[in-house]
Formats: C-alpha cells, sequence, structure tokens
C-alpha cells in the first residue's frame, strides 16, 4: 500500500473522531423545565425578571449572586451563581446561562449577557435625550 | 416635509461618501482593466489596460486616504450629527483613543482591511514584474468586496453595506430629529466602551487587520499561478509574503491575548471564546501552507495540498470576518459585533472566494503538477507534510467546534456549544500540539529527499532522552506533573522541539546562517508553548475565600473554591501568602484607580511589599473593571476588582442634600459611652482611647464669650493597627447646648461628644460619647480577585523570538528569489528598466 493512502486513511479516521467527539460534547438549549428532568449541564436561553430582586450582599458573602430569570418559554426560576454579580447586569436584554438545576434553583456556572448598548446599537435612547432637553431650556 | 437642520457639517461627511463612491467604482475599474491586461491575446507591446488597472488601484488608494482623513476629521471635531462619531467618541475622549475610535466600529474595521489591501497592492505593483496583471485581478477584486461593505447605497429595498458617513438622524427614528435644532440637544456622544479604552486598542486592531489582509497576497498568487498555468512559479515569489502574513497575523492574534491578560477581566490570555478562536483559523491553515510550500520548492511533492491550503487560508479569513461579524455567534460570545445588516454581504464574500477556490482546481486538476511517486519515508518533505496536515486537523476542530451556531443556522438544529469548552478545547488541541511539537523536532534531523537512517536514529534519541530529562524537571518543579497526561506529552515535545532546532541553530550559526530563521521560529513555537502550558495549567486562584455566610448548605458543598474576597477599606486581610490591604482610591481621568498594599509575610517578617492599582472605568453608563499585574521573571501577580461600592452607578447629590438627619442613617444606631479621661472603648473595629478634655477650644466662625463653655474631647482611635485623631466638642452658648461630631471616615466612624456628667471632684467628672459607626455595608470596600500565573513570561518571549524566526525566514526566502528573466517581464516603462540594467 501506497505511504499516501495510509497517511490519508489516519487523517480521514482523524476527522471522524474530531467530527463526533464535537457531536459528542455539544450540549444543548433548553428550558428551566427541560433542565429539571436533565442531570447534566445545559444552555438556558432568556432575560431577567427587573421586577424581582437581584441578590447581592458582598459584605455578607462576596461570591453569592441570585437572580430571577424567565427562560424564552416563559417559565421563572432562581439563579444561583457562584461569583460577584457582573457589571451592568441589570441592563443586560439576554442571558445565556451554563449550569444546571440542583433543588428548586438553577446554579449557573457560567453567565453570558448581552448588553446590546456594548457594541453597536442602533436604537436611540429616547428618553435620555429628551431629560437633555428639558435640561438645556 | 423638508426640514433645513442648523448646525449640521454636512460637508466632510458628503466628502468621505464620494470617496467611497469613488474607491468603490475605481477598484471595479481596475478589476475590468487587469482583467483584459492579463488575456492571453494582448500582445506584450501593448500595456494599455495594465497602465489603466494601475490608474484604477491607485484612485482606489487615494480615495481610501481620503476617506480615512474625512472619518478622523469628523471624529475629532466631534461632529456628532455623525452616527459613527456619536456612537464610539465623546468629547472627553483623549486623541490616541479618538484614534481607536476610528476602527471601534465594524465601519472602520473593514476600512483598516481596506487601507491595508490597498498599501499591499501597491507593493505588488511595484514588485510582481511578470506576475502583476493577474495577481492584481484578484486584489482588485477583493478590493470591490472590501468597498461594498462601506458602500452604504440603497438599491431598491437592499441595502449595500454600511457607511461610517451615516448621519445619526438618518441611522434610527426618534421624535427629535423633527426639530431643526436637534443638534442643540445632543451636546455629547456615547463614548467608547470601557474596555477599549486601552493603548492596545490603539495598535492590535492595525496589526491583525494587516494580518488578515496580507493572506490575500499568496491566494492572489496561487489564483494566478492556477488561472494562467503558470503552477510551478508562483510558489517561489508567493512563500515570503505567505511568511509576512504568518508574522503579522500571528503578533495580532497575540497582542489581542497579551491585551486581555493585562487589561481586561477575563483572567487569562486565552479564553476559546469563538472570535478568539476565528481569529486563528486563517494563522493555522497559512501556517501549515508555509510548510508545504516549501517542501513543493525543495522537493515538488506535495502541490495539491500546498495549494490548496494556500487558497483556504484566506477563503477563512472570511469566514471569520463572518463569524465575528454577522451576529450569528450571539449567544456564544462575549466579544462578537452584532449583525449591522452586512450578514448576506458577508456570505457572499466568502462563497466568492471560495468558489474561485474549488473552480481553479477542479478545472486545472488534471493538469497540476502532482508526483506520482510517493516520499520516501525517511525524508523531511514527508514529515512537514504531515505535520502540515496535523495543523490542519486541529484547524478543523476549532472550526468545527466554533462554527455550532452556524450549523444550527443551516441545518436548522439546536446544539449548544458545548458546557465546558476550555477543557474540551484545551485537551483535543493539545493532543494536536504534541503531533505537531514532537514532528517540528524530529524533522529538522531529516534531510530532504534522503537521509543517513542510522544517524538520524541516533541524533533524535540522544536530544529525545535529553529534552526527557528536562521535562522531567520542569514538570516537578512547576507542578505540571498533576495534570492530565496529554499536557506532560505536550511539555515533553515542545521541550524536545526547542532543544533539537536549538542545535539546529547551533549549527547555522556556525556554518550556513540561512537555516537559522526556521529554527529560531520554531524555538520560539516551542517556547510559547511551554509557557501557555505553565501558566494556564498551573495558575492559582490566591483570593480563595473561605468565609462568607453559608446560605444553604448544600450551596456551600457544591460550590467551593470561591474565588472572590472582600476587603474593607483600611482593613488587612490575609490572602495565601500575602496580607493585602485597600489603602485608597483616587480618580485620574476616566479611571478610577484602587491602591492595594501587598505585604508578603514569611515566618512573621515582611519580606516585600508593593501595591497594584487595578482600576475601574466607567462610561457609557456602565463600568470595566481593568486588572494590574505585578511582574515577576518567573510569575505574574494579578489582580482584578470585580465589585465595589466606591463607585456608585447612581447619581451623585442625592446623600448630600440630607442634612444632618440623612447623615445619621448613614450609621448603624448609635452607641452611647460615659467614660472618665484615660478610659477605652471598644467598638466592632477597634477601640478608642479618651486622651483627655481640651478646655481652650477654638471654634470657627463662633466668637465665645466668657460665658460659654466649649470643651473638646481628645479621642484617639485605633483601628487595624492605625492610629486617628478626632475631637468632637461640646458647647454652652447662651441657654443651648450644641455639640460638633467629627468624623473620622477611613475609620468608618462618628464621633459625637453630647454629654458632661459632673463627678464629685473634677477628676471623678464622666463625659458621655456617642459612637456612631458605619456599617459594615456602608463602609467602602472592594470585592477582588486575585491570580498568579507561573512562567507565563515564556508564552511572550517564545512570542516575539518565533515572530522573529518569521522574519528571518522572510528575509532568506526573499533573498532565494531570483531576478525574473527580462523576456517574462512586462516591460512598463522601457527607458527606466534599461538605464537600471
Amino acid at each position: 500500500m501506497k505511504k499516501s493512502s495510509i497517511v490519508g486513511i489516519i487523517v480521514i479516521a482523524i476527522a471522524i473522531a474530531v467530527i463526533i467527539s464535537t457531536y459528542s460534547n455539544t450540549s444543548t438549549y433548553g428550558s428551566f423545565n427541560d433542565a429539571k428532568t436533565s442531570k447534566s449541564e445545559l444552555h438556558v436561553v432568556g432575560h431577567l425578571n427587573k421586577g424581582k430582586e437581584l441578590f447581592y450582599d458582598a459584605t455578607k458573602d462576596a461570591n453569592y449572586f441570585s437572580f430571577y430569570m424567565k427562560d424564552n418559554k416563559g417559565e421563572e426560576c432562581k439563579v444561583v451563581f457562584t461569583g460577584t454579580k457582573p457589571q451592568d447586569f441589570e441592563r443586560s436584554e439576554q442571558i445565556v446561562l451554563t449550569g444546571q438545576m440542583k433543588g428548586g434553583e438553577f446554579h449557573a456556572s457560567k453567565i453570558l449577557m448581552k448588553c446590546p448598548s456594548k457594541y453597536t446599537d442602533d436604537k436611540l435612547n429616547v428618553t435620555e435625550v429628551s431629560a437633555k432637553k428639558s435640561a438645556s431650556i | 416635509m423638508d426640514i433645513v437642520f442648523k448646525g449640521e457639517h454636512l460637508l466632510p461627511g458628503q466628502l468621505g461618501q464620494f470617496f467611497i463612491v469613488l474607491a468603490f467604482g475605481a477598484a471595479l475599474f481596475s478589476l475590468i482593466c487587469y482583467y483584459f491586461a492579463a488575456q492571453e491575446g494582448v500582445a506584450k507591446s501593448d500595456n494599455s489596460w495594465l497602465r489603466l488597472g494601475r490608474i484604477g488601484y491607485w484612485l482606489n488608494t487615494v480615495a481610501i486616504l481620503g476617506m480615512g482623513t474625512c472619518l478622523f476629521y469628523l471624529l475629532y471635531h466631534h461632529y456628532f450629527e455623525y452616527h459613527y462619531a456619536w456612537t464610539y467618541t465623546s468629547r472627553d475622549l483623549p486623541v490616541y483613543y479618538i484614534v481607536s475610535g476610528f476602527w471601534n466600529g465594524q465601519e472602520g474595521g473593514f476600512l483598516l482591511w481596506y487601507f491595508w489591501t490597498a498599501v499591499l497592492g501597491n507593493v505588488l505593483i511595484w514588485k510582481a514584474k511578470s506576475w502583476e496583471s493577474p495577481v492584481m485581478v484578484t486584489m482588485a477584486l477583493t478590493q470591490v468586496a472590501l468597498g461594498s461593505m462601506v458602500l452604504g447605497i440603497n438599491i431598491g429595498s437592499a441595502h449595500i453595506g454600511s457607511s461610517p458617513f451615516l448621519l445619526l438622524r438618518n441611522a434610527m427614528e426618534a421624535p427629535i430629529f423633527k426639530s431643526p435644532n436637534y443638534l442643540d440637544f445632543i451636546k455629547d456622544g456615547k463614548g467608547m466602551n470601557p474596555s477599549l479604552q486601552n493603548y492596545w486598542m490603539i495598535i492590535h486592531p492595525p496589526t491583525l487587520f494587516l494580518g488578515m489582509a496580507s493572506l490575500v497576497v499568496p491566494f492572489a498568487y496561487a489564483t494566478a499561478g492556477l488561472w494562467k498555468r503558470r503552477y510551478k512559479e508562483w510558489v517561489a515569489p508567493a512563500i515570503p509574503y505567505a511568511l509576512f502574513g504568518c508574522m503579522i497575523l500571528g503578533t495580532g492574534v497575540i497582542m489581542g491575548a497579551f491585551w486581555a491578560y493585562e487589561s481586561l477581566n477575563f483572567g487569562g490570555f486565552w479564553a476559546w471564546d469563538p472570535v478568539e478562536n476565528a481569529s486563528i483559523f486563517p494563522w493555522l491553515v497559512l501556517v501549515a501552507a508555509v510548510h508545504v510550500l516549501i517542501v513543493f520548492k525543495n522537493t515538488g511533492h506535495s502541490y495539491f495540498t500546498a495549494t490548496l491550503l494556500t487558497l483556504l487560508s484566506f477563503v477563512l479569513v472570511w469566514y471569520s470576518s463572518f463569524l465575528s461579524r454577522s451576529g450569528i455567534l450571539g449567544e456564544s460570545s462575549v466579544h462578537a459585533f452584532t449583525d449591522i445588516g452586512l450578514f448576506w454581504q458577508l456570505v457572499i464574500g466568502i462563497v466568492i472566494f471560495f468558489a474561485i477556490t474549488v473552480y481553479l482546481l477542479i478545472s486545472r486538476w488534471k493538469e497540476l503538477p502532482i508526483t506520482k511517486k510517493d516520499e520516501d519515508t525517511y525524508s523531511r518533505e514527508f514529515w512537514m507534510f504531515v505535520g502540515a496536515v496535523f495543523l490542519g486537523l486541529s484547524c478543523l476542530q476549532l472550526i468545527l467546534v466554533t462554527s455550532v451556531p452556524v450549523w444550527n443556522a443551516m441545518f436548522g438544529t439546536k446544539l449548544a456549544p458545548p458546557t465546558d469548552p476550555v477543557k474540551q478545547y484545551n485537551i483535543i488541541q493539545a493532543s494536536f500540539a504534541v503531533v505537531i511539537a514532537l514532528l517540528s523536532g524530529f524533522t529538522q534531523f531529516l534531510k530532504y529527499k534522503q537521509t543517513d537512517i542510522r544517524r538520524f536514529f541516533i541524533t533524535t534519541l540522544v536530544y529525545l532522552v535529553f529534552a526527557a530529562l528536562i521535562t522531567a524537571l520542569v514538570v516537578y518543579a512547576t507542578g505540571v506533573y498533576k495534570l492530565n497526561l496529554v499536557f506532560n506529552l505536550v511539555m515533553l515535545c515542545a521541550i524536545y522541539s526547542v532543544v533539537a532546532n536549538g542545535k539546529v541553530l547551533a549549527d547555522a550559526i556556525k556554518g550556513k546562517f540561512k537555516l537559522a530563521g526556521s529554527a529560531v521560529g520554531h524555538i520560539g513555537f516551542g517556547l510559547l508553548l511551554v509557557g501557555a502550558l505553565i501558566s494556564a495549567g498551573t495558575k492559582r486562584v490566591i483570593s480563595e475565600n473561605l468565609t462568607g455566610e453559608q446560605y444553604s448548605a448544600e450551596f456551600a458543598k457544591d460550590e467551593n473554591p470561591k474565588e472572590n474576597i472582600l476587603l474593607y477599606k483600611n482593613e488587612p486581610l490575609k490572602m495565601g501568602e500575602y496580607m493585602v490591604t485597600f489603602r485608597s482610591d483616587t480618580i485620574e481621568g476616566a479611571q478610577h484607580l484602587f491602591n492595594i498594599d501587598y505585604q508578603r509575610i514569611q515566618n512573621g517578617k515582611v519580606t516585600e511589599g508593593f501595591t497594584l492599582r487595578p482600576n475601574v472605568i466607567q462610561a457609557q453608563g456602565g463600568m470595566s473593571s481593568s486588572p494590574d499585574t505585578k511582574h515577576y521573571l518567573f510569575h505574574d501577580m494579578y489582580t482584578h476588582i470585580t465589585m465595589t461600592n466606591v463607585i456608585s452607578t447612581e447619581p451623585q447629590g442625592e446623600e448630600a442634600s440630607h442634612g444632618e438627619e440623612g447623615d445619621d442613617k448613614k450609621y448603624d444606631a448609635p452607641v452611647t459611652h460615659e467614660i472618665a479621661v484615660g478610659d477605652t472603648m471598644t467598638y466592632r473595629d477597634g477601640i478608642i482611647v479618651l486622651k483627655g478634655l481640651n478646655k481652650n477650644v477654638k471654634l470657627q466662625n463662633i466668637p465665645l464669650t466668657d460665658k460659654d463653655i466649649a470643651v473638646g474631647a481628645q479621642l484617639e482611635v485605633i483601628s487595624h493597627g492605625k492610629t486617628y485623631q478626632s475631637e468632637p466638642v461640646y458647647m454652652i452658648k447662651g441657654r443651648s447646648v450644641f455639640d460638633f461630631g467629627k468624623k473620622v471616615d477611613d475609620a468608618g466612624l462618628k464621633l459625637r461628644f453630647t454629654k458632661i456628667i459632673p463627678g464629685k471632684t473634677l477628676a471623678d467628672g464622666k463625659v458621655e460619647i456617642t459612637v456612631y459607626q458605619q456599617p459594615e455595608s456602608k463602609k467602602k470596600f472592594i470585592v477582588m480577585k486575585a491570580i498568579e500565573f507561573p512562567y507565563i513570561n515564556f508564552l511572550w518571549a517564545g512570542t516575539i523570538i518565533m515572530v522573529l524566526g518569521f522574519f528571518m525566514s522572510i528575509l532568506r526566502r526573499n533573498k532565494e528569489l531570483k531576478p525574473e528573466p527580462v523576456k517574462v517581464a512586462v516591460v512598463v516603462q522601457p527607458a527606466i528598466k534599461i538605464k537600471k540594467k
């Protein structure tokens, strides 16, 4: 057998292994409901319930942050994160959590939040501008 | 309804927009002319098409410069009627950040890419000789594609490109744009994202974009070679450009890593974020391509692989731009852009260059100079080829995982990225690194075509044993041995690569110095791996927090190690082998710096002390925290603020208006003490001693008569090893009793002298002191995280050495280019040419 065919076979084998490992290592997006039934970590997409309390008191525990999030199906759940409250958390429009359910709480190991204003924001904050207007007149 | 708006500066924008259209038109013109110039039918003596092509390209370059000048002009003059200026800059931004505001938005990024391609095109017009026409076709095509990204023109309902000269009132809908003097209300821009206010943002993007842009040159040579059927000739001139691309793109990527490490709070230099991954796809493939190009040049083997990888590397530049700019990574990346309406244009960009690749390879397939003979097993070319293939595989894995959102969009699946991507990437990429590093070591002992097998095995083994010894030492000393086996293997192979290439370098210095470039490059790569491995593998969070109230037993059990500690102002805390104290905070410009004292304590003695000043920048209504790092030769101490109550995002001034009563609310319920001179009172954070009573107090603005009494209580507060003096005053004036409390802000105290209790004798007399202490939560505090990165300097040093290696190789490969024979050269200006000869 030619050497190039051997190399070819090895390369194909590794490529297949990589594809399989990619597929098997991907996790799933789910809702809090899915998280309750699942044992493994998963991603939940949703948004912060700004009406409920965000709890973070560094003087009591600098590594405990909890809040309530509504997932995309509208279900709400308390989320606990071991760490400090991310900066600008209140302003987030969308949150992607990675973690799993423990008891009635969702324990997030990672929080990814999107603040649209952080990079490009095509919505002018009208209230802000009109506030300036009244001030200047 | 036409409104005449007041105060707008429309000229620079109109001029800029004119340049945009001009640049696009010129690029298109240049493309057409060069295309005709490259046709076989054109007579050698007829260079009119070529000349027109050049004029088009030059015009394009000039227009791009004009565009840049206009954009800078309106940023510099704070013309907030322009969306770009309003979104990314503000009046208080220093000039050097206005420069970085230039490429803050996506349009500016395209402009940079556009600019560098223009520069490279001019270099090619000057240098490419007989290759000029076919190569410049690709360059001009790239300029057309890039130009369309910033066009900002509506054709029918289709929106092509996004112009940086868009007016604010056209960019968004708001009622205030109905009033002609709307500019009076827009006093300031939104300002720059605080995390971008950093000097790295001034040099990292231009470097990275030069790297990205430079990948077009090898692509252009490869397409020209296939198109014009000059299959073998294109390789030699393309190699220096490919090396240049590797060097600059590599530098740009590592600059990004260094920026992330030095000034972002990611807690490291590489987080396997999709955007970071996307930036190294083209690099990995181009490095692989360079190796096989050299193989082909020396032996005639691996032609197809070399061509394919060269072509793909530029397609991947487009793919990685698509990933970071189209908004598709929205749910998986922290720093991808959101879509600005260029999604499909970016897709078309990928498709165009991919289609060229596929078309040329298929249509020329039968004519490609592919060798029928196999490489010898003990030849350098064979193992270089294998190495290149593994680089490609490592890139494939990154692409597959990073593109999960793309697969979802394409196939309607709902896969999520891995829950612990870092671990997964680390292990898989480390496995590839083992093979690549090993190959970059022993391949150096092989010769092209045929090698003396016996000698090869002996040298390889000797150096492997030597490397194993060093590895054992390093692994033991740094604690890497505790990690996964694969990381230890990477260590072995990386060190092996360093020593093997060290030998080659030593030989090169003695003899053929031209071989030194590759040796230096590989040594750098090996060191880079060593540094990355040790620092990422054995980094240690020093700010372990063992306190904190237990919210639930289960929570505390599962969620250990806690990585943030709370520091109250002036209250030292033991953190690992350091005693840390948050001393003070100062404001310098937009930065709010926190001074944190570190004292290393060994055997009860302070052996070392230093101050770190991590800072928090407030802008755009948000906060961004930048770390400060104490650099040692062999490790770094990294500290950043994760939270503080010193800066509040709520409007200030509220506190001041509450007056005395409101002021008391900021403290806990007061405690009164009746004490005599010399007595001591305790409070939560220390003790207060009444040193004496001062009967000769002078009060500002209050004249005292003989009948009035004013007494000061001389108090000494001792808290956490610090002593403060305070003297609250008690006064009887006329029939009224007053007391003047004093605040000791650093100790979080307010002290009032509220009563004098006469005793039987004078010495027996007591006084009443009311102590107000701030509640814990009102005291100034910071929450911080400290990480130790060992041996990270190897990573940076390795990078610099690797870049140097690339540079040396460019010089060598450039020298190897034989001057082209006169007969193929297109004689442009015969008179000058002849004079030179």
